[in-house]
């Protein structure tokens, strides 16, 4: 006798029974929208922000992101394909629970019915597939997590506080969400086959690992079988409830947090900084008296200050750790880590907020947690850039971006961090060392200390006079930059990259006493008036400059100079000498006359790879010039700081166990065959040579800043007076 | 309490100092000039009294080049008044500056005097003892910590070689400030421009400041090199190099 493919939903259920898992989803539903609600509501707290400027692009791109799992895949292949997996698998058989409930809560009232049929076999047949492909991304997260162990699973802390802070329920929240899904997936599979067991129709072979578990069931009595379905179906379905019930209280709500969060993604971020926040309204100051003139506000001081952005990038964070292990302050051994700063604030502002989190860090008595004892009562006055995170480790950030570029899930740790610096420094609580370069900047526009007028002293001993950019047109403008100007170790290297233009006939010129610090590193300091004077003082002698483009030999101003001076009213074409040249050597005017053939290793400056993108051109001129370049393991936009960036050159770092800059010699140390470290940055440069130096390695290894090879290459006649120059500096 | 500071500028020397024609001044066309870093710890001090017991902060500067900055920022550091005294060329002396500042402090209810104890171009006495023995109260020079129990003011005063002393005053009284306890505090520009915004200078004329020093310069001139010194030449590595060398020699 032919059946009509089908099934009977609530097969063997009583009306009450039906009536009492109605309830009971019900229950679930407006638990789980309840603590949806709280999350909301939390988010709202937060200061407004516009994030909604092409809404549909930003929607399309995230789409994507989140359909491929390009974010999750990024860097690590493995939980990738875990993720997709389950991912995937999650999404169809939600999509099926989805056509099972419309067709016998809504299609069955008009008379209709989809799961019959055709249309019942294949949703058969596809949802018994994707259930493997859950299990299989399950079971993969399930090894990942507790067999192979990742160091970025480790939920211990930066900073110890004394093994003050209990992490062990992220460990229990982790384990309820994974095992929870596999047994929502296999009682499912248990479910179907004690179904299909009672009477083996044929058509039931569509749903192939149902039938499969069925044959040997099928032996059993019928009213065995029934009553097994009956109690797996009730723990399969409490068990899904359950799951939904608990979604917004668990790392499961990053379900929802992250799909947002990625749709919000400012691209730019870190690249260019925010203005300081505007000032809070009237009567946001409880003294009730009205503001003659609001001042902005100095940064971040309170949970209150972050935008709704900034603290739904707290509850977006999963604990994936890889900003954790791409940190370098945290591999330097310092107290920051930017997971546990996302995770930190996250904790405050649940408690600030009387969100409720239950499988979270708790914090000892002993612990300088300001809330420990619960005092939520002042919560929101709370000093969030002293109290909930030490001024130390808001330090210890160097700005390399690498927690931003590593984040799966589109955290921007960055912004907040300087925010909160920027609190720091209104409130004078900062290194003396920076407070002298801040000082220094102030007074002369540089941190050298230097009268501005010997800004261009540099140039003195050049073979030609480099022209004044303030008194007549040039080609390019090459904005030189600090330490390319002041640093005894660096001025030989400006004046090499000053013959090697004059050599490829670049029409250039610079601006003497007309060019103050650029302000990159100032801003990440948080001096955000300084930054500000110091830009508009720059882009005033621009404006009176007759030039096409801008070249810089370092990152952090080229950062600075084409993201951020833009939104200043400064918007010019800028180059990186490296980007200059390489064009030069395309177009041929400029030849090599020396291959030089040597094995070098590339240190991918942070604010150049990482910040814009510039990869290809550093290795394009060192192709021209014959190197054969070999990679260190982190290069390209995943390259490693040198420590320097973020004003950390200016302040005292002896919180740092092992220099970032070391770790990274040591990585180029482990190449074969390489003598020679290039860099294409004057911090770099600086910061590598002290730290061969420091390690002792100088027979083995030396650094080079790229523009002494080229030198080397192009011209073999003045290279003796350039090469016994820098010998002498490297010495 | 009410604290004055005055505050004495002086000549940056970041830059390079040039003598003028005459060859009795430095050419001030080319100067730069700045606080004077004993000025700067007299008013660090008096912002540390301000926050510890509470007070009122006025600071004082001859008008010049730089004042409006450097009053700005005492402002934004914390001082709660800025007064600028006019009608006197910046290039007044020592007994022309504490005539001015005497004059201004008579519309001035104040307490206590808290100044640099010298500057680097006192040539005729530091401006402390003067301005106190024009005003006809005590002084105590060289102060590096200023402590106020009621209506006594507990003064930290270091003498040569180590010793130091703990002395009683009580209002009023000028003291010259060797170094303030911490660090003097950093002024965010944000907030040096916030106050560039909204708050006024208030001016005072100089008035009667009298003739000037009581002594004369004949001739000013950088120090001609001695014979014990050797100036090592070159570059940071020669110079580098010499000096190991140096050192080396003398090691044995």
């Amino acid at each position: 006798m032919p059946e009509t493919p089908t099934r009977e939903i609530f097969l063997h259920f009583s009306t009450a029974m039906e009536l009492v898992f109605y309830a009971v989803a019900a229950v679930a539903s407006v638990v789980f929208l309840y603590g949806f609600w709280l999350r909301y509501r939390k988010i709202r707290r937060g200061r407004s922000e516009h994030r909604f400027d092409d809404l549909v692009g930003r929607i399309r791109r995230a789409v994507v992101q989140i359909a491929t799992n390009a974010t999750v895949r990024k860097g690590d292949r493995f939980a990738g394909l875990a993720h997709a997996l389950i991912f995937w698998g999650f999404v169809v058989l939600f999509i099926g629970t989805c056509i099972v409930a419309i067709d016998h809560d809504i299609l069955r009232w008009f008379g209709l019915k989809m799961l019959q049929g055709t249309f019942y076999l294949w949703f058969s047949l596809t949802l018994d597939v994707f259930g493997v492909v859950f299990i299989a991304g399950l079971v993969l997260m399930i090894v990942r997590r507790w067999v192979m162990k990742p160091a970025q699973l480790d939920y211990k802390r930066a900073d110890e506080q004394g093994g003050q802070v209990d992490r062990s329920g992220y460990a229990t929240d982790d384990m309820i969400f994974v095992w929870l899904l596999l047994v929502i997936a296999v009682t499912g599979y248990v479910v179907e086959a004690l179904r299909i067991a009672e009477t083996m129709p044929a058509f039931e072979r569509w749903s192939i690992v149902g039938w499969v578990l069925a044959g040997p069931l099928s032996g059993l009595e019928t009213e065995t079988l029934v009553n097994w379905h009956v109690w797996t179906w009730w723990f399969h379905g409490l068990c899904a409830l359950a799951f939904v019930a608990y979604i917004p209280f668990s790392k499961m709500m990053h379900i929802f947090t992250d799909a947002v969060n990625l749709v919000f993604v400012d691209e730019r971020a870190a690249r260019r900084l925010p203005p300081l926040p505007p000032a809070p309204d009237g009567n946001g100051d409880g003294d009730g008296e009205p503001k003659k003139k609001a001042a902005p506000r100095m940064g971040y001081s309170r949970i209150t200050d972050f935008t709704w952005k900034e603290l739904l990038d707290l509850d977006a964070c999963t604990k994936c750790g890889r900003c954790h292990v791409a940190c370098p302050a945290r591999a330097a051994g310092t107290t920051l880590s930017p997971r546990d700063l996302i995770l930190d604030l996250r904790s405050f502002a649940n408690e600030a907020f009387g969100t409720p989190e239950w499988l979270t860090q708790r914090f000892g008595r002993e612990s300088k947690w300001p809330l420990r004892d619960g005092g939520t009562a002042t919560a929101l006055d709370t000093d969030v850039a002293t109290d909930v995170i030490r001024p130390e480790t808001l330090w210890s950030c160097t700005t390399c971006m690498a927690c931003v570029a590593a984040c799966p899930v589109g955290i921007e740790h960055l912004t907040g961090i300087v925010q909160m610096r920027r609190h720091l420094v209104d409130g004078g609580t900062l290194d003396d060392n920076l407070q002298g370069a801040l000082m220094n900047l102030g007074d002369y526009g540089n941190s050298f200390g230097e009268s501005p007028k010997k800004r261009g002293r540099w140039t003195k001993g050049l073979s030609f006079k480099v022209k004044n950019a303030k008194k007549e047109p040039v080609d390019t403008l090459w904005f030189v930059g600090d330490f390319a100007s002041f640093d005894p170790r660096i001025q030989g290297l400006s004046r090499t990259v000053a013959e090697v233009f004059h050599t490829a006939g670049i029409d250039f010129g610079i601006l003497y006493d007309g060019e103050k610090n650029a302000g990159n590193d100032v801003r990440r300091v948080g001096e955000e008036g300084l930054f500000e004077m110091l830009a508009e003082e720059n882009i005033a002698a621009l404006d009176a400059a007759t030039f096409e483009q801008i070249v810089t030999t370092d990152p952090h101003t080229l950062n600075t100079l084409r993201n951020e001076y833009p939104d200043l009213g400064a918007d010019y074409r800028v180059l990186h000498y490296t980007g200059l040249l390489a064009e030069r050597f395309a177009s041929g005017a400029l030849s090599v006359s020396r291959r030089l053939g040597h094995r070098v290793t590339y240190h991918d400056p942070c604010y150049l790879a990482r910040y814009n993108g510039e990869i290809d051109a550093p290795r394009d001129v060192m192709r021209a010039i014959g190197l054969d370049v070999v990679e260190m393991p982190r290069c390209g936009a995943n390259t490693f700081c040198c420590g320097a960036g973020g004003g950390r050159i200016w302040m005292d770092t002896s919180n740092e166990q092992k220099r970032t800059s070391e770790q990274r010699i040591e990585e180029a140390l482990e190449l074969d065959g390489v003598r020679v470290f290039v860099t294409t940055c004057p911090k770099d440069y600086t910061m590598y040579t002290d730290a061969v130096k420091t390690l002792g390695c100088g027979d083995r290894i030396v650094v080079k800043d790229l523009i002494e090879l080229v030198a080397e290459a192009i011209e073999p006649e003045s290279v003796e007076a350039a090469a016994s120059d820098e010998a002498g500096a490297a010495g | 309490m009410n604290i004055v500071v005055p505050i004495k500028l002086v000549p940056d020397l970041v830059e390079e100092l040039e003598i003028d024609d005459d060859g009795t001044d430095l050419d001030r066309d080319f100067l730069s000039l700045r606080i004077n870093e004993f000025c700067d710890h007299a008013l660090e001090e008096a912002l540390q009294l301000k926050d510890a017991h509470g007070a009122t902060v006025t600071v004082l500067a001859l008008d010049g080049d730089e004042t409006d900055k450097v009053l700005y920022t005492a402002l934004a550091k914390g001082a709660d008044r800025a007064i600028k005294i006019t009608g006197i060329d910046g290039a007044a002396t020592s007994r022309q500056t504490a005539n001015a500042v005497a004059n201004a402090l008579e519309g001035i209810d104040y307490d206590l005097v808290l100044t640099g104890v010298q500057a680097a171009d006192d040539r005729d006495g530091q401006l402390p003892v003067l301005l106190a023995s024009r005003l006809g109260i005590p002084h105590v020079s060289v102060v590096s910590e200023v402590a106020i129990d009621g209506d006594a003011i507990h003064i930290k005063k270091e003498y040569a070689g180590g010793v130091t002393a703990t002395l009683r005053a009580k209002p009023r009284v000028v003291l010259g400030v060797q170094a303030a306890r911490e660090t003097p505090r950093y002024a965010p520009v944000s907030r040096v421009r916030q106050i560039m915004k909204e708050a006024e200078l208030d001016e005072v004329e100089a008035g009667d400041v009298g003739a000037g020093a009581t002594s004369s310069v004949r001739r000013m001139f950088t120090p001609d090199k001695g014979e014990g010194a050797e100036m090592i030449e070159g570059d940071a590595d020669a110079i580098a190099a010499k000096l190991a060398e140096i050192l080396n020699a003398k090691r044995s």
